[in-house]
């Protein structure tokens, strides 16, 4: 299996008022062409940054980002880290000059990977939709940018049948919807039509299920599996819910105040197999699966 | 209850459509039938609701015929507040497209770009804000001959610092958006997300309400430039503000002069203030 992301020691400090905060502490990993990487924390464990920084979308904090992040594309690998070393520390005084070049550098770099090489799925699904757009629109804008030379009925007849990939009961009416006429439910599914119409080559599912209630959640972690199954795509899978993830996963790795814990097949874990991190261990019990055997 | 609904909107809405009709028409008429007229004859004819008094009939023909009334010079008030209008209507459009053109993409510049561009649109917007208005456009008017259109030129470009903050606002605002986010993570061009997504769907309506403001503005300082010192439309070519200004030494002789004016840039004000609010309001209630 080919490597198509790798991160190499990556650590993250902020800067702020008590001083320098490490929030994520040399943490390395790897997701391969078409495996699914299960990101497991608890809130606050780093996570969300995590993700934040491999996307390029860390915004406007001074601080240190440094390590690697390997992406490798049809063009060869690449380092989205290389040469912003730095960038964010720098004389006193100089902070939002420093912000400003970071943004700046990282979306030059960033424009080509976006959208291309991967895409997010957030949590908060009726938010990440744009309200004033119908929704069938914005898979349509997506599929237009994945086929520029497309022409509007192709691109309309792809969307709808994003639409229904992702099991919509009526594509054709939640086509014209806006985002406020959806359920929260309803609303993630599109947004993962709209990410999966952009056709990445990594999709990060940042804990896409947060604010669903259970039996919606239970379905759109289906709706993941199938689609997994389906397209086979690579995909980080970040969430707190230790079902989910081991539901969905291949790979597991398990993070806890910015540095990784444990790093193990799903296999593994569901079986029993092997040594568990205490931590590990812990998240397991709470989430009622002891030894092995869980099922969502 | 349908009407009542919408009655704001039918009522600003109709007199801004009449102004607007009137700005077109307006140049087109024929007013030379009017200025034949020996009108030193029939100054200050009261109109047609009002009787004479044995004065004024000594002079006006009975009935006078002239609906609103003439002025001093015997000139119908009526047509010279029609006529007036084409003195601000393309000014007036001229400085809302102006100041919600540059303003709107200033405002969207400075909250949504980084660096150097940031920098010089915010210092741009500031410096032009630290200009008192009045001063300013009396200032222009002494130092350049007077012309309507000089006036909407600088009074829009004033305008802008208005526009281009609450763009600006809105944009800083909307930029850390969770589906902004979302769009630059699926790889959309920030060119399209800014002008499309975030300055025509988010921020229309308050352009509008902008440009309707800056309208009603511009009715507004033409009347006081006029007023304060003969800076706005010079004579012959009548307008709201002159009208005023000329009444306003005869002004307990007769009333009608100044007193429709007044009233027809009261209307006309108030009328692109609430259009302005109308409209953008239903087109948020249309958006959520």
């Amino acid at each position: 299996m080919n490597t198509l992301l790798s991160v190499n020691g990556l650590s993250i400090d902020f800067d702020t008022k008590a001083g320098r905060r490490r929030v994520v502490d040399n943490i390395s990993f790897s997701v391969g062409e078409g495996e699914v990487l299960g990101v497991l924390g608890e809130s606050g464990s780093g996570k969300t940054i995590t993700t934040s920084a491999v996307l390029g979308l860390i915004q406007g904090h001074p601080g240190v980002v440094s390590g690697q992040i390997l992406l490798s594309s049809p063009d060869g690998t690449s380092d989205l880290l290389d040469g912003l070393e730095g960038v964010l520390t720098g004389k006193k005084g100089d902070e939002v000059k420093n912000v400003r070049r970071w943004d700046r550098l990282v979306s030059r770099r960033m424009e080509s990977v976006w959208g291309r090489q991967m895409t997010a799925i957030f949590q908060n699904p009726r938010a990440s939709l744009d309200p004033l757009i119908k929704v069938g629109t914005q898979v349509a804008e997506s599929v237009a940018l994945a086929h520029p030379n497309w022409n509007s009925n192709r691109i309309r007849e792809k969307a709808l049948h994003w639409l229904e990939r992702v099991q919509l009961s009526a594509p054709q009416r939640v086509y014209v919807s806006y985002a406020h006429e959806l359920s929260g439910g309803m609303c993630q599914r599109v947004m993962i039509a709209v990410a999966l119409a952009r056709e990445p080559r990594l999709l990060i599912a940042d804990e896409p299920t947060t604010g669903l209630d259970t039996t919606v959640r239970a379905e759109v972690v289906k709706l993941f599996s199938q689609l997994i199954e389906e397209e086979d795509r690579a995909m980080m899978y970040i969430s707190h819910d230790v079902r989910e993830v081991l539901y969905l996963a291949d790979r597991v790795i398990v993070m806890k105040d910015g540095a990784i814990l444990e790093t193990s097949s799903a296999n593994d874990i569901r079986q029993g197999c092997g040594k568990r991190a205490a931590y590990t261990q812990f998240l397991l019990e709470s989430a009622g699966i002891v030894g092995g055997g869980s099922n969502v | 209850m349908v009407l009542k609904q919408h009655l704001g909107l039918l009522a600003s809405g109709s007199v801004v459509a009449l102004f607007c009709l009137f700005g077109f028409i307006a140049p087109f008429v024929d007013y030379s039938a009017q200025d034949a007229v020996n009108q030193r004859e029939r100054q200050f004819c009261p109109p047609l609701f009002l009787d004479a008094t044995p004065q004024q009939s000594k002079t006006c023909p009975k009935p006078t015929g002239s609906f609103f009334g003439t002025d001093h010079l015997g000139r119908e008030v009526g047509i010279r507040l029609f006529k007036g209008i084409q003195a601000v209507f393309f000014p007036g459009c001229l400085a809302a497209l102006l100041a919600i053109f540059i303003g709107g993409l200033l405002g969207a510049v400075g909250g949504y770009g980084r660096g150097i561009f940031r920098g010089a649109t915010l210092g741009f917007i500031r410096i032009i804000d630290t200009l008192p208005r009045m001063v300013f456009l009396i200032l222009i008017c002494t130092i350049f001959r007077p012309s309507i259109t000089l006036i909407a030129l600088v009074a829009g470009i004033l305008s802008i610092p208005t526009v281009a903050t609450v763009v600006r606002d809105k944009v800083e605002r909307l930029a850390s958006e969770d589906y902004i986010l979302a769009y630059i993570a699926h790889g959309f061009r920030p060119v399209k997300i800014l002008l499309y997504h975030i300055l025509w769907l988010q921020c229309r309506s308050l352009l509008i309400r902008q440009a309707s403001f800056i309208f009603g503005y511009i009715v507004f300082i033409e009347a006081a430039l006029c007023y304060l010192g003969d800076y706005g439309v010079q004579e012959p070519d009548p307008s709201w503000g002159n009208m005023i200004a000329q009444a306003k030494s005869y002004a307990l002789m007769s009333t009608w002069p100044w007193l429709f004016p007044s009233l027809a840039a009261m209307i006309t004000i108030a009328a692109f203030m609430a259009f302005g609010n109308v409209v953008a309001n239903r087109d948020e209630v249309v958006k959520r």
